[in-house]
């Protein structure tokens, strides 16, 4: 039996792996990278989120904020353990920084991440009352759930499982989004609704990264990338731009 | 972190020339820790001359087998399995962590679910496991396991398979396919590739249609020969569990070279950087951590937490000497190989060379 395949040609050929045991270095680096993004982006996300629960108009609205904080905590919780896998002290790690600090409103960072943790540039903007924040989690809904169909894809079993179970969860949170933007534009909408769309919609864009083939490559080459951020930011924006059409809403 | 218990040896059996399926017993009220789920895997640790191993091996017992075991087969120049193979008898001391490892599905016993199986050589050891604990606990499934083997001699649990196929009469199918040895059915001769598959499917002795999950465990041109032919056949990611079996890991890790002590006064380094396989060398102030001189020369150096909590930015100490401030890591034997965490870590001597690719 040819058994000499090495694990790059096993990894570009589609392979997977299964345990911290047979990863190679690059590879688990790229691999911790990837789930310290995740990860950091679901505790930023859900502890920014948290300060809305009170602000629901309704009973069933703080509900189904509440259920996002916590299922969010969760998803972080469920991809934090396969990097203690790792060696990551999981206990420390989920306290290491304050995650639901945020930036001014008016910062602009583009992509660049803080200097403390890997949350998604987007998390460190604040929330603005109700409305924005229901636009928020539309937008950011419908993308993340792009962006984990895309991960669910990932060479390192452990986690490409992870993620599948979580998937569900997230495009639920992105329909919860639809929901409460549907009971928002009951009464008419006065163009507030609209200047959330504008000023998440770039932001969310965003998240999907940056063009860099050459980056992109040796990820695709791992098996830890499959369709480049254009094509899935492209996805998005078609998607995305169809929902809020469909509440007399614009994306850019 | 998972921490290391110590287990008792109660038992060392050869299945066949060069492979042993060693009875652990966990001591120190460490049973509860042990309580497996089939398919996972041990990892243990030990000692050769003065540098430390890890190395994992499956589980081949049943849950309901009231034993731990596992199957270790000797690999050419391989230090932990030769050891094993030759040396290891009942009352040594073994340490190793609790069971890990995601290769299994929930098991339901009101479910009629079929199974499939593909184990290449040892890689039978955690599909045994799986075959055993399923049949035993989903009375209403059935497994069928393609397991293949270089000739007659090699096969792993031989006999023990012969009786599971009697106990579970018309539940447990087993397709012995060799490499060498001819056998009265074609099919059964030669490699497990994408068209060996593709035939025992096309063929009825696999029916295929009816597989809610199947199991892959062997070398990796196996796994991806197989996998291709699932995923042809229908079978989606979910419904294809894989275990790669650790021919990754390295027989006997490489000594460190002694680092250089040449300790300075002055406040600058000349740090080299291997990244990806270039490497770039830079000067930079003493006070400086190895990430953010990384980070500041433009090199693309893999980070997270900055915090030495999550160690993706872990690379090791080829030359000269660096403190690290914090570290909740990397264990001790990483340190003693020379790994560091780079957020935490400034140079102390006048040259310093790091590799990230290690």
């Amino acid at each position: 039996m040819a058994e000499d395949m090495t694990i790059r040609d096993y990894l570009a050929r589609g392979g997977k792996l299964t345990s911290p045991a047979n990863v190679p270095p690059r590879y688990r680096a790229e691999l911790m990278k990837l789930m310290a993004i995740f990860v950091d982006s679901e505790l930023a996300g859900a502890a920014g989120f948290a300060d809305m629960i009170n602000q629901g108009p309704g009973i069933k609205e703080r509900i189904a904020a509440a259920k996002i904080v916590m299922e969010k905590t969760d998803n972080a919780g469920k991809v934090l353990r396969i990097m203690g896998d790792f060696g990551a002290d999981t206990a420390r790690y989920a306290n290491h920084h304050p995650w639901a600090a945020r930036l001014d409103r008016a910062a602009d960072i583009g992509t660049s991440r803080g200097e403390h943790d890997m949350r998604l540039a987007l998390f460190n903007y604040p929330l603005e009352g109700w409305g924005d924040a229901v636009v928020m989690n539309l937008l950011m809904g419908h993308a993340v759930t792009i962006q984990l169909e895309e991960f669910g894809k990932v060479s390192y079993q452990p986690l490409a499982e992870a993620f599948r179970a979580i998937l569900p969860v997230e495009r639920r949170h992105a329909e919860l989004a639809q929901e409460g933007l549907a009971r928002l534009l009951e009464p008419a909408s006065d163009g507030r609704l609209q200047a959330s769309v504008d000023y998440w919609w770039p932001r969310v864009a965003a998240s999907f990264g940056a063009a860099d083939s050459a980056r992109f490559e040796s990820l695709r080459e791992m098996g830890l990338r499959h369709q480049s951020n254009a094509e899935l930011r492209t996805r998005w924006e078609a998607e995305a731009a169809d929902i809020l059409k469909g509440f007399g809403l614009r994306g850019l | 972190m998972a921490r290391f218990h110590d287990l008792t040896v109660t038992d060392v059996r050869k299945t066949i020339r060069d492979a042993v399926v060693v009875t652990l017993r966990p001591e120190n009220g460490a049973a509860k820790a042990f309580d497996f789920i089939q398919g996972q895997y041990l990892t243990f640790r030990r000692d050769f001359d003065g540098e430390e191993l890890r190395r994992s091996y499956s589980i081949c017992a049943g849950r309901d087998d009231g034993v731990l075991q596992v199957g270790i087969k000797r690999v050419d120049g391989g230090a932990f399995s030769t050891w094993a193979n030759d040396e290891l008898k009942p009352g040594d001391r073994l340490q190793a962590m609790p069971p890990m490892g995601g290769f299994f599905v929930e098991l339901a016993p009101e479910r009629a679910r079929h199974y499939l199986g593909f184990a290449g050589g040892s890689g039978i050891t955690p599909v045994l496991s799986i075959l055993k604990t399923t049949l035993a606990r989903e009375p209403k499934s059935s497994f069928s396991l393609v397991y293949a083997n270089k000739g007659v001699s090699s096969i792993m649990f031989r006999e023990e398979l012969e009786d599971l196929k009697n106990l579970y009469l018309g539940r447990l199918t087993v397709i012995h396919v060799l490499e060498t040895d001819a056998q009265e059915i074609d099919l059964f001769t030669g490699l497990v590739t994408a068209e060996k598959c593709a035939q025992l499917f096309a063929t009825g002795w696999i029916d295929i249609d009816n597989v809610d999950t199947a199991f892959i465990c062997g070398p990796e041109p196996m796994m991806l020969g197989i996998a291709g032919a699932l995923r042809e056949a229908g079978l989606d990611d979910g419904q294809i569990k894989f275990e790669l079996f650790a021919s990754a890991q390295p027989g006997r890790a490489k000594r460190n070279a002694a680092p250089k002590h040449t300790a300075s006064t002055a406040n600058q380094t000349v740090f080299a950087i291997t990244l990806d396989g270039a490497t770039q060398t830079i000067t930079v102030s003493k006070d400086t951590s190895l990430l953010d001189a990384a980070l500041e020369n433009a090199i693309d150096a893999p980070f997270a937490c900055r915090a030495g909590v999550c160690s993706t930015c872990r690379c090791r100490v080829l030359e000269g000497e660096v403190e690290m401030k914090t570290n909740h890591a990397l264990e001790d034997y990483e340190v003693e190989k020379g790994y560091v965490l780079a957020c935490q870590s400034h140079a102390i001597t006048d040259t310093v060379r790091v590799d990230f690719d290690q």
